[in-house]
C-alpha cells in the first residue's frame, strides 16, 4: 500500500489555518524579545545601580519588572508554546521537520527557560530582599540564560528558512542545519530589536514615574532613548546582512514588494528616530499614553509586516528547504534517508497516497469530481491561499479572477513544471488537476 | 488506523536518540509539568474560597493571598515545565500528536487564547484583592473557570490522541471530510482522577507551607497549627477522593491489577498514612513524587499499550544518532540546570526563612553557586560560539 505521511487537514474558513501561527508568533516575538531585552537592560541598570551607588535605580527596576512579569511572562510564555501548538495545527510536518532535528536544542532551550522563569520571579519579588551584590550577580545570569534562550533558538528559525549550507543534506547533522550563514546575522539582527525593544517599554515605565520623580523620571527616559537608537543602529545593520545571506527563492519573494516593503522601513525608522531623539531631547514629552501607542506602531507596522514577509520569504517552503508548506517532502535528505516524495505524487495522486482521504473519494468519477477537487484545493494550496469566493488571507479570487477552467488548469501545469519559483513544482496526475481546475472554476472567482 | 498507516506518519528523519530516552523524559517532565497544574488548581480553587470570607477571618486573611501568589507562580511554572513533555511526546509519538493537533485545530487555538484570558485575569484577581476591591471574589472565580476550561481542553487532546481507531470517523465520518478542526472528546473519571489530585495536593503544600513558616517569628502559633490541620483535612479527604476515583478509572480501562497500578494505590495508602499523621510534610512531598511518578508511568502505559496493539511500537522508531546537540542537552540539564536551579531556589529558601534583608554575599553556599551559575553560563556561551563559528568554517571555506 502506497502512503505518504500527511495528516488531517485542518482549514479555517476565508482565511486558512497560517493566519493563527502569524497572529499568535507576531504577539509572542514582541514579548519574548522584550523580555531578553529587558533582562539585558536589568543587568546594565543593576550594574550602574551597584557601581554608582544608585538606589534609585531600584523601584525603577522592580516597576519594569512586575511590567514585565505581566507583558512577558504571562503573554509571552503562553504564546511560545501557543506558536507550537498552532504551528501543529497548520503544518504539522514542519513542526515535525523541526522537532525531529533539533529536539535537543530545544530542550537545551527549556532547561534554560526553566531558569528564567524561577529567575524573573526571584529577582522582582526579592529585589528589597536581599543585598544588591547578590542581586547584581542575579541580573548577570538573568540575562545570560535570556540570551542563551535566543542561542538556542534562533538556529531553528533560521533553518526553516533554509540551511545556510548545504552541508545539512549530506550529513542530516543537527550542527549543519542550526549554523548555517544566516544564523548569526539572524541572532544579531533579533539581539538590536530587543535592545531597541527594552528602551520602547523602558520609556512606558520611566514616563509613568513623573509624578513620582521628575528628574529621575527624565534621566531614564534619556537612557531609554540612548539605548532604543543603538538596539536600532544594529537592528539595521545586521538586517542588510542578513538579507544578504538568504536564498535566491527569498529574494524572487522580496523582489515583488521590494519598493513598498523599503519605503515602509524608511518611514518607520524616521518615525522611530524622531521618538527616540525626543526621549533624548525632550523626554517631559514622553508619557505613557505615547510611549504605549509607539509599542501598538512597532506591533503592527513592523512587526506583524516583518514577520508575514518572512513567511513569504520563506515559499514554497516551510522548513529546511525540504518540506513545501504544503506538507509535501520535496526533496532528499541522504544525510537523513529521507526521500522526496514528488515522484510518487506525480505518479499516483495525493487522493490515492494521503491515508486520511476517505476510501470513497480515493478514485475520481464524475459523481465526486467537484468534491475532489475541493479536497485537493484544500490539501495543495489552503496553507497559503484562502480559497473561497471571499477569501481574505493571500485569497485565489484575486488570482484566478475571471480564469475558466482551461485557463486554471494551465496555471496549474506550469506550477507543475516548477515555472514558478515561489510556489511548490507539484506534478499531479491529469486527473487530479482537472478536479482541482474543475472545483476553482465553479466558484466563478 | 492500521500499523501500515501509523508507520508512515511517523517523522521520515528519525529520531535522534534512543526512542526510550524520549518515553522517560516524557513520564518525568510530565510528572513535574502535572504537580504544578495540580498545585495551582488546589491553590486557586481554595483562595476563592478564603477571598469570598473576606478578611474577617485572621487566619484567612494571612492565607488567602498567599495562596494567590501561589497559583499566580505555579501557573508560570507549569507553562515553562509544560513545555518539555510536549516536546518529548512529538518526537516518539508524533502520529498522535499531530492528528490531535489538526483534528482538534480550532480547539487548539483557543486553547491558547484562552490560557491568555484566564491568566491575564489572574494578575487582575491578585491585584484586586490585594486592593480589596469590590468584585475581586467574581474576578478569581471567572478566571478560575476559563483557567480550568483550558485544563479541560488539553484533557480533550490527551483523550484525542489515545483514540486512533476513531480518528478516522472523526475526521471524515460517514466519508464526508471535515477540516473545521472541532474534534473534542472526554473521559470523565479520568478527567476527574487528574481534577481531584489537586485536593491532596494543595492540603500537602499547606503542610509544608506551615512547617516552612514554623521557624518564622512573625506568624503566630495558632496559625501555623491551623494551616498545619487545613492541610491535613485536604490531604486525607482529598487522597480518599483520588484513590476512589482512581480505582474506578483502572476498572473502566481493565488496568486494576497491572503492577503499576497497584503501586500507585500503595503509593496512595502510604501518602495517606504520611499526611494523616503529618511527622515531616517534606518526606511526605517525596512521596507524593513517586506517586506522580507512577500515574506518570500509568498514563504512558495506557498509550503504549493502545498503539503496540495497533502494530507501532516506539521502540522501532528508525533511528539517525546525533551526538553533538543531545551532549549539548546532557551537560546544560545536568550542570547548568541543576546548579542554577539549586542557587535560585537556595536563595528563594533563606530569603524567605527570615525577615527583613538576607545578605547572599555572606553566605557562602549561595555565593559559590551564583558564582558557578556565572562561569557556567560564560563558559556555555564561548562553546556555543565556538562551535558554531568552527561548524560554519567547516561547511563554506
Amino acid at each position: 500500500m502506497d502512503i505518504i505521511g500527511q495528516f488531517p487537514l485542518f482549514y479555517f474558513p476565508e482565511y486558512g489555518s497560517a493566519w493563527m501561527m502569524g497572529i499568535t508568533g507576531t504577539i509572542h516575538i514582541l514579548f519574548s524579545h522584550t523580555s531578553v531585552g529587558a533582562a539585558m537592560l536589568f543587568a546594565f541598570l543593576a550594574h550602574k545601580a551597584y557601581k554608582e551607588n544608585r538606589s534609585d535605580y531600584y523601584p525603577y527596576m522592580k516597576k519594569y519588572g512586575m511590567f514585565l512579569l505581566i507583558f512577558s511572562y504571562v503573554l509571552g510564555s503562553i504564546t511560545g508554546p501557543g506558536i507550537w501548538n498552532t504551528a501543529t495545527a497548520a503544518s504539522p510536518r514542519g513542526i515535525s521537520a523541526l522537532i525531529h532535528n533539533f529536539v535537543w536544542v530545544w530542550a537545551t532551550e527549556w532547561v534554560f527557560f526553566i531558569y528564567e522563569v524561577i529567575g524573573v520571579f526571584v529577582l522582582v519579588y526579592f529585589i528589597d530582599r536581599i543585598d544588591r551584590k547578590t542581586h547584581l550577580k542575579l541580573t548577570y545570569t538573568f540575562a545570560l540564560a535570556s540570551v542563551g534562550t535566543l542561542a538556542l533558538i534562533i538556529g531553528i528559525i533560521s533553518f526553516m528558512m533554509w540551511p545556510g549550507t548545504q552541508a545539512f543534506y549530506a550529513t542530516g547533522s543537527a550542527s549543519d542545519a542550526f549554523f548555517g550563514i544566516n544564523t548569526f546575522p539572524h541572532m544579531f539582527l533579533r539581539i538590536g530589536f530587543m535592545i531597541m525593544m527594552s528602551g520602547v517599554i523602558g520609556l512606558v515605565i520611566s514616563s509613568s514615574m513623573r509624578k513620582e520623580n521628575e528628574e529621575l523620571s527624565n534621566e531614564l527616559s534619556r537612557k531609554m532613548g540612548y539605548i532604543s537608537i543603538i538596539g536600532g543602529f544594529i537592528t539595521m545593520f545586521f538586517f542588510v546582512w542578513y538579507m544578504g545571506t538568504l536564498p535566491e527563492n527569498a529574494h524572487a519573494v522580496f523582489a515583488f514588494s521590494k519598493d513598498a516593503i523599503i519605503q515602509n522601513r524608511i518611514i518607520l525608522t524616521m518615525v522611530f528616530i524622531a521618538y527616540f531623539a525626543i526621549a533624548i531631547i525632550k523626554p517631559k514629552l514622553i508619557n505613557p499614553v505615547i510611549a504605549s501607542v509607539m509599542i501598538g506602531v512597532i506591533l503592527i507596522s513592523g512587526l506583524w509586516s516583518g514577520e508575514k514577509l518572512r513567511e513569504s520569504m520563506r515559499k514554497p517552503y516551510v522548513a529546511g528547504q525540504y518540506i513545501y508548506s504544503n506538507q509535501i517532502i520535496s526533496r532528499d535528505v541522504p544525510g537523513k534517508n529521507i526521500k522526496s516524495e514528488l515522484p510518487i505524487i506525480a505518479e499516483k495522486g495525493l487522493l490515492h497516497l494521503n491515508p486520511f482521504v476517505p476510501a470513497r473519494l480515493k478514485t475520481i468519477t464524475d459523481e465526486n469530481k467537484r468534491e475532489a477537487g475541493e479536497l485537493l484545493a484544500k490539501m495543495a494550496c489552503s496553507n497559503c491561499h484562502s480559497l473561497e469566493k471571499t477569501g481574505v488571507f493571500r485569497p485565489l479570487k484575486d488570482r484566478l479572477t475571471g480564469m475558466d477552467k482551461e485557463g486554471i488548469k494551465s496555471i496549474l501545469y506550469v506550477i507543475g513544471e516548477g515555472g514558478m519559483s515561489y510556489m511548490p513544482t507539484l506534478k499531479l496526475p491529469e486527473t487530479e488537476y482537472d478536479a482541482i481546475a474543475e472545483y476553482f472554476a465553479s466558484l466563478h472567482y | 488506523m492500521d500499523a501500515s498507516v501509523l508507520l508512515a506518519l511517523r517523522d521520515p528523519a528519525g529520531v535522534p536518540f534512543y526512542p526510550i530516552v524520549f518515553q522517560i523524559l516524557y513520564i518525568l517532565t510530565w510528572a513535574l509539568h502535572a504537580a504544578f497544574v495540580l498545585l495551582s488548581l488546589g491553590a486557586m480553587g481554595l483562595s476563592l474560597y478564603g477571598s469570598a470570607k473576606g478578611n474577617q477571618d485572621k487566619h484567612w486573611s494571612i492565607l488567602t493571598p498567599h495562596l494567590i501568589q501561589t497559583g499566580k507562580i505555579s501557573v508560570s511554572i507549569l507553562i515553562v515545565l509544560g513545555v518539555a513533555p510536549l516536546l518529548f511526546t512529538q518526537v516518539i509519538y508524533d502520529p498522535n500528536w499531530y492528528v490531535t493537533n489538526t483534528l482538534s485545530g480550532m480547539w487548539i487555538f483557543i486553547f491558547v487564547y484562552t490560557m491568555i484570558v484566564g491568566y491575564c485575569m489572574y494578575y487582575w484577581y491578585y491585584y484586586a484583592h490585594k486592593a480589596q476591591r469590590t468584585g475581586h471574589s467574581l474576578i478569581g472565580f471567572v478566571s478560575f473557570g476559563i483557567l480550568v476550561f483550558a485544563g479541560i481542553l488539553m484533557h480533550s487532546f490527551a483523550v484525542t490522541s489515545i483514540m486512533p481507531h476513531d480518528w478516522m470517523n472523526m475526521y471524515a465520518p460517514n466519508g464526508i471530510v471535515n477540516t473545521s478542526g472541532w474534534t473534542f472528546n472526554m473521559d470523565i473519571i479520568r478527567l476527574a482522577f487528574m481534577v481531584s489530585l489537586a485536593i491532596p495536593v494543595v492540603g500537602i503544600f499547606l503542610q509544608n507551607y506551615s512547617r516552612f513558616l514554623s521557624t518564622r517569628k512573625d506568624f503566630d502559633a495558632s496559625f501555623i497549627s491551623y494551616s498545619a490541620k487545613l492541610g491535613t483535612n485536604f490531604a486525607v479527604v482529598g487522597l480518599l477522593i483520588s484513590a476512589v476515583l482512581f480505582v474506578l478509572w483502572m476498572l473502566q480501562i481493565k488496568y486494576l491489577f497491572h503492577p503499576v497500578s497497584i503501586a500507585t494505590i500503595i503509593g496512595v495508602l502510604v501518602l495517606l498514612a504520611m499526611a494523616k499523621t503529618n511527622r515531616n510534610s517534606y518526606y511526605t512531598t517525596l512521596v507524593l513524587v513517586v506517586v506522580a511518578l507512577l500515574i506518570s508511568t500509568m498514563r504512558e502505559l495506557i498509550r503504549f499499550d493502545i498503539m503496540s496493539a495497533l502494530g507501532y511500537s516506539i521502540y522501532d522508531y528508525p533511528m539517525n544518532l546525533e551526538i553533538p546537540s543531545i551532549v549539548m542537552f546532557l551537560s546544560t540539564f545536568l550542570i547548568m540546570g541543576f546548579v542554577g536551579v539549586a542557587y535560585l531556589l537556595t536563595m528563594a529558601w533563606k530569603v524567605g526563612k527570615r525577615e527583613g534583608v538576607f545578605d547572599g554575599s555572606k553566605d557562602v553556599v549561595v555565593t559559590k553557586l551564583g558564582q558557578a551559575t556565572l562561569y557556567i553560563m560564560i563558559a556555555w556561551m564561548a562553546i556555543y560560539f565556538a562551535w558554531g563559528i568552527t561548524t560554519l568554517f567547516k561547511n563554506i571555506l
